[in-house]
């Protein structure tokens, strides 16, 4: 539900909807929600002073009843 | 957020990794300050547009409705146009998650909300989001507590800086000062942003 949830918020704020991908992975440390957008839309979903992406983390660590959740935001091909 | 975790608190963007740096200011700049209801609401008092405002609160509903069918929770949408600004409030049962301790899950989903309407009507949006008639509660409770306060600053002709607020508090707080004859400002930065109240001169 979570990724859904991610996906959503995400897909509505960016230029380049299709382009939007979540994806849980299973880190050593636990999970992460892994967040890849198109190139330009970075910027965006990181916000001003990172504002945007820690509106997101407070939406997405509140629907998962206040687990500590880690959002990674990539671009569309970067590899980690 | 009381997210029992050691990361979160004065690190709380740690979690999006290095790529920060690539932010792009022009991405940002035109969708800056987004919750600067405050400031704004003096600076334009142009005619409200009634269509445009219809248009931001259903995109608003449109985004809100995909959440909550994805998280499963049940709430109503409510829109109205409330002066120059357009309100989408969602009732329901249980939607404190939506709300969070202390109202930050909500303005954290309101900017979310805005930036969504933004991308589609390229204006920017002062859209409010309410859940759970949380801001209507806060907004009676805030306003009693402007007008305690312009009392004691009347009775001791001090100036008083309050704690630190959001936006939207520190409107209301400041539409209660100056219904009691008093003037206020806002001074200091984000998210230390706080209202000083001035004695009648």
């Amino acid at each position: 539900m979570l990724e859904e949830a991610l996906e959503h918020l995400v897909r509505g704020i960016v230029a380049h909807p299709d382009d939007v991908h979540v994806a849980s992975r299973v880190l050593r440390r636990g999970n992460v929600l892994e967040v890849r957008v198109h190139p330009d839309d970075l910027g965006k979903v990181i916000g001003r002073g990172g504002r945007t992406a820690r509106a997101l983390r407070t939406v997405i660590g509140s629907l998962a009843g206040n687990r500590h959740v880690r959002i990674d935001l990539l671009e569309t091909g970067e590899v980690r | 957020m009381s997210i029992p975790d050691e990361t979160v608190g004065d690190e709380r963007g740690e979690g999006f990794g290095t790529m920060v740096s690539t932010e792009s200011a022009e991405d940002t700049a035109g969708v800056t300050d987004l919750d600067g209801g405050e400031e704004l609401d003096d600076a334009d008092d142009g005619p409200a547009d009634v269509g445009l405002l219809e248009q931001e609160g259903d995109i608003a509903a449109d985004y809100i409705e995909g959440l909550l069918d994805i998280a499963d929770l049940d709430g109503d949408i409510d829109m109205d146009v409330e002066g120059e600004r357009a309100v989408v409030s969602v009732v329901g049962a249980t939607l404190d998650e939506l709300v969070g301790d202390d109202g930050e899950v909500l303005e954290a989903l309101q900017e979310l909300t805005r930036l969504a309407v933004h991308r589609q009507t390229g204006v920017r949006a002062r859209l409010m989001l309410d859940v759970g008639g949380f801001r209507a509660r806060r907004r009676s409770e805030l306003a009693e507590f402007g007008r305690t306060i312009a009392q004691e600053v009347e009775r001791t002709g001090e100036p008083k800086k309050l704690r630190a607020m959001s936006p939207f508090e520190r409107k209301i707080i400041h539409d209660a000062i100056a219904s009691a004859g008093l003037r206020s400002e806002s001074e200091g930065e984000e998210p230390n942003r706080r209202v000083v109240v001035f004695p009648a001169s």
